[in-house]
């Protein structure tokens, strides 16, 4: 019995040992399977789980002013997101989460419950990296970061409405930002990623798509004019409890705008509270009436069709138009052209405007750029009013030659004194560095010298005295006109402007300074803005360093 | 006879055994290492934080292991009514609630204050030893009586309701094929044995299908791309790992798998991380130095028998099937053959409890092939 039984133990010793060397079999053959037949099916399912293609963020291009200095920067980024379905289940970890993000755990957590049917919200966006770099490590599972890019402007308020701004996604929505946002958009890449179940980037596969950075979009400003300007007005406007303001400066050599201010102003880095009266780029969107700052204009046009000269004698005793009685503050008798112009006369300008062609007075205007864009791209730009009638009465030609019934901007206005400024010739206007410009001969060369040293007078011994700049040389016009109210002018409510160029000999720069709504005793454009124009372009001359030309006074 | 006691007097330790323990360990400690890295990190704040526990569960085995050793198997033979009291104890005490941990809806933890007790490890130990010294104690009975056989199939059936309280399905499985086995092999008569294993069949059968969650598993083994966001997600997770690995594998520490994707990814799924890591070619490796494990523990069962040493021999072959229905049940599991159970890896996965229970196993297999020598070179000597 004892031998049989051992006999039937090995034989199932043998079996047992067989079966549990096939079983292990079976599992060889299994794995053999799993790594040949299956692979294709079993890669490409776990590729379909941990394989993603990411946006790479493209760098928006960088805005300089002339000299290379940043005017607008884009500085990376993190937006925090999370799938509430997910975060919702990690409840421990919630409080450490709302506190790393900087909001109150009550709040967030009212938020997250709102929101627990979605897939995705926004929990923070553009936060500083290394503020990112502390939620990640929390690890918390369905937290998610998107890198972005945060757009930066160092000039803050200064710049404010001519560079606008981006929106939260980069792009462009306001001023030369959304002008060039082609230019300035850079294209997003894609790029295959590895990622681990709570989605963080484990690793880099390949790129797709490079991501193509924006270009540098270089501005015409000088940053340092820029400020000088925005400073000065900012005084003024402090001072004079005025309601708004702006000051462009134009270079006469070759039409680029070297600076550009508003006032009420804004920071662009935060636009929390923001109205939309301060983004408004008053400098080319605002028309105003040029009032007695088109009377130049009404010169040349004098002085080119050979019925006058600077010396010719008019004599200045009110006059009735069409019923209406025109005359000046006091009677200035008998003047010469000149006079006229550095005296203001209304009586004079209009017997010169109503002795001319009224058509030759409309080219004019025209050819010098009112009543039309100015081609500097900025968006939303207006073009001005000049109205051209098949029959002028004579109270609109004398109205229009000082500057009523038609309505320019501060850069129109600015353009018009660069063609006296330049000889008489039209140049483009450019917010960016251009090296090719179209300049156009709208102005004999002599006329527009005559008309330069008459408004020289204005400011040697006229109303605009107190444009004087030391050292240098200053020809301008100034301007009051009163504000149109609902019902017509109105008499308390003023725009105060002075449109200048200096120096005289070597004219390089143009600049228009308006002051609107001053509150003061005083609110002509002599008294209001010649004194800041002289303050701007005193700084703006040795900044760019004009040489004197005024040696006189210096002495 | 004189080679066999040169053998005897040169290693009196089976070093086959040992050395092929050593290296499933030292495999198991890498690959614990890489495939914890990740969650302890994540879980405990440092990567090494799971790979030193690991690390010092090895040396307690290791410590433990050695004093085993010094123990006679006649001992354990001795003890055989304490250890199965100990087992009850085990299992009752588990029960008892703010004694017993819960974790996953499982209650299989005794808490000792730094480190717990997962009961059913021990019970599968000391439930073979006991068995196997019935097996001897009333072999008369066991041949010849359906008496015989039914006592051990009650105890197993006491032993399995209790672990299914837990519940622990897969140490239910692990028991009764060991148990099974063990009355196999000691020579029960098949028209004995048949009826017995098939009741067993149909009554584990049953318990499988009766709990909802067990049958959800099963209804998901059967097609786990079905339900792979839902209840097939583990072990589609796990296959995946294997397409991943191709023949030599995606290199050590690089498994994607592991990034949080796999769960358990560092204990009852360690296989897959394996196989991902270290490919077809390191996966069969593993398989083919457990064939050898346990091939080896039956052999020396085989010898204690053959010296005439019949609980010995079944306690040897215990072990064996110990050993090997884990393994072929958890590697099964892990490549989609098996429904999922929570078993680990001998020697290999991450867990205290299973380390320490297997040391003891390689342990008293050890000391039987060294009471195996002795009894050669003691017939030996006599001729």
């Amino acid at each position: 019995m004892g031998k049989q039984t051992t006999s039937i133990n090995l034989f199932r010793y043998h079996l047992v040992r067989v079966a549990l060397v096939l079983l292990c079999g079976v599992l060889i053959a299994r794995v053999l399977m799993l790594h040949t037949v299956k692979r294709d099916f079993l890669q490409g399912q776990g590729d379909a789980r941990t394989v993603r293609t990411e946006k790479i963020f493209a760098h928006r291009g960088m805005i300089q002013d002339r000299q290379g200095k940043p005017l607008a920067i884009s500085s990376p980024v993190g937006s925090v997101w999370a799938d509430p379905k997910e975060l919702i289940k990690s409840e421990d970890d919630l409080a450490a989460l709302a506190l790393s993000l900087g909001v109150e755990v009550a709040t967030f957590e009212n938020r997250l419950l709102l929101n627990q049917d979605r897939d995705f919200i926004y929990l923070r966006r553009h936060l500083p990296p290394l503020q990112v770099d502390k939620i990640l490590s929390l690890a918390v599972a369905g937290v998610y970061v998107q890198r972005e890019y945060h757009r930066f402007y160092p000039a803050g308020e200064v710049a404010a409405q001519v560079l606008g701004f981006t929106n939260i996604d980069d792009e462009g929505q306001e001023g030369l930002e959304l002008a060039f946002d082609d230019w300035l958009r850079g294209t997003p890449g894609k790029k295959k990623v590895l990622k681990n179940r709570y989605g963080q980037i484990v690793r880099d596969i390949k790129p797709l798509e490079d991501a193509e950075a924006g270009r540098t979009l270089a501005l015409s400003l000088d940053l340092r004019v820029q400020y000088h300007a925005y400073r000065e007005l900012k005084t003024a406007m402090q001072r004079y409890k005025a309601e708004s303001g702006s000051i462009v400066i134009l270079d006469v050599e070759n039409g680029e705008v070297l600076a550009m201010v508003n006032q009420p102003s804004f920071n662009p880095n935060d636009r929390s509270s923001l109205e939309a009266a301060f983004v408004r780029n008053r400098a080319v969107i605002d028309l105003f009436e040029p009032g007695s700052t088109v009377k130049p204009f009404t010169l040349a046009v004098a002085l080119q069709s050979g019925k006058y000269t600077p010396h010719t004698k008019i004599d200045t005793a009110p006059i009735r138009v069409n019923n209406k009685m025109i005359s000046d503050p006091s009677n200035l008798g008998v003047l010469d052209v000149a006079s006229v112009i550095s005296k203001s006369s209304q009586v004079g300008i209009t017997k010169i405007a109503l002795s001319l062609n009224e058509q030759d007075m409309w080219n004019m205007f025209h050819e010098l750029g009112l009543g039309e864009t100015t081609g500097a791209g900025f968006p939303g730009e207006s073009a001005g009013y000049l109205p051209n009638r098949r029959n002028w009465n004579d109270i609109e030609r004398a109205t229009f030659a000082y500057g009523y019934g038609l309505s320019v901007t501060p850069l129109q206005l600015a353009r018009a004194y660069l063609v006296i400024a330049s000889g008489g010739v039209k140049k483009q206007i450019s917010l960016v560095k251009r090296s090719v410009r179209q300049t156009q001969r709208v102005l004999d060369e002599k006329v527009a010298a005559q008309v330069l040293q008459i408004l020289k007078r204005v400011v040697t011994e006229g109303t605009g005295r107190r444009a004087k700049v030391d050292s240098y040389t200053v020809a301008g016009k100034t301007g009051t006109v009163r504000k149109v109210g609902s019902s017509g002018y109105v008499t308390d409510h003023h725009l105060a402007f002075f449109v200048g160029v200096t120096p005289v000999e070597h004219p390089r720069l143009v600049a228009v300074v308006l002051i609107n709504d001053p509150k003061s005793d005083e609110f002509g454009g002599g008294s209001i803005a010649a004194p800041v124009f002289s303050r701007v372009m005193a700084g703006a001359l040795r900044l760019l360093n004009v040489p004197p030309d005024d040696f006189k006074k210096a002495a | 006879m004189a080679i066999r006691r040169r053998d005897g007097i040169r290693c009196p330790v089976d070093l086959f055994l040992l050395i092929i323990v050593v290296i499933l360990t030292t495999i198991g400690v890498v690959m614990v290492a890489s495939a914890s890295s990740d969650i302890s990190n994540r879980m405990y704040g440092s990567p090494f934080y799971l790979l030193a526990k690991h690390m010092v569960f090895v040396a307690v085995g290791l410590g433990i292991a050695c004093s085993t050793l010094l123990v006679p198997i006649r001992f354990w033979q001795e003890m055989d009514w304490l250890l199965l009291t100990v087992t009850f104890a085990l299992l009752l005490v588990v029960l008892i609630p703010g004694i017993g941990r819960e974790v996953n809806g499982s209650i299989r933890w005794i808490s000792l204050g730094s480190f717990s007790i997962q009961s059913s490890e021990f019970v599968k130990l000391f439930i073979i030893i006991y068995v196997s010294a019935y097996l001897v104690r009333t072999k008369e009975q066991l041949l010849n009586q359906w008496l015989g056989v039914a006592k051990p199939i009650v105890l197993l059936a006491a032993v399995v309701v209790l672990l299914l309280m837990e519940p622990d399905f897969g140490a239910v499985v692990v028991i009764t094929v060991s148990v099974l086995g063990l009355i196999f092999l000691a020579g029960v008569p098949l028209h004995q044995f048949l009826p017995v294993i098939t009741l067993s069949s149909l009554t584990v059968s049953c318990i499988a299908i009766w709990q909802p969650y067990r049958l959800q598993r099963l209804i998901t083994f059967a097609d786990p791309w079905e339900h792979q966001y839902t209840s097939g997600y583990q072990l589609t997770q796990a296959l995946i790992a294997f397409g991943r690995g191709e023949w030599f594998g995606l290199g050590l520490g690089n498994s994607i798998q592991k990034l949080f994707f796999l769960p358990e990814a560092h204990t009852d799924f360690l296989f897959s991380i394996l196989a991902e890591e270290l490919g077809a070619v390191g996966a069969i490796v593993v398989i083919a130095l457990f064939v050898c494990l346990i091939c080896r523990a039956l052999w020396i069962g085989k010898r204690a028998h053959e010296n005439g040493e019949e609980f010995t021999g079944l306690l040897a072959y215990g072990i064996a099937l110990l050993l090997s229905s884990q393994i072929i049940i958890n590697i099964g599991v892990n490549l989609g053959l098996l429904p999922t159970k929570g078993l680990t890896l001998p020697f290999i996965s991450y867990g205290g409890n299973s380390l320490v229970v297997c040391s003891i196993l390689i342990a008293i297999l050890l000391r039987i092939d060294y009471e195996n020598r002795n009894e050669a070179l003691h017939k030996g000597s006599i001729h």
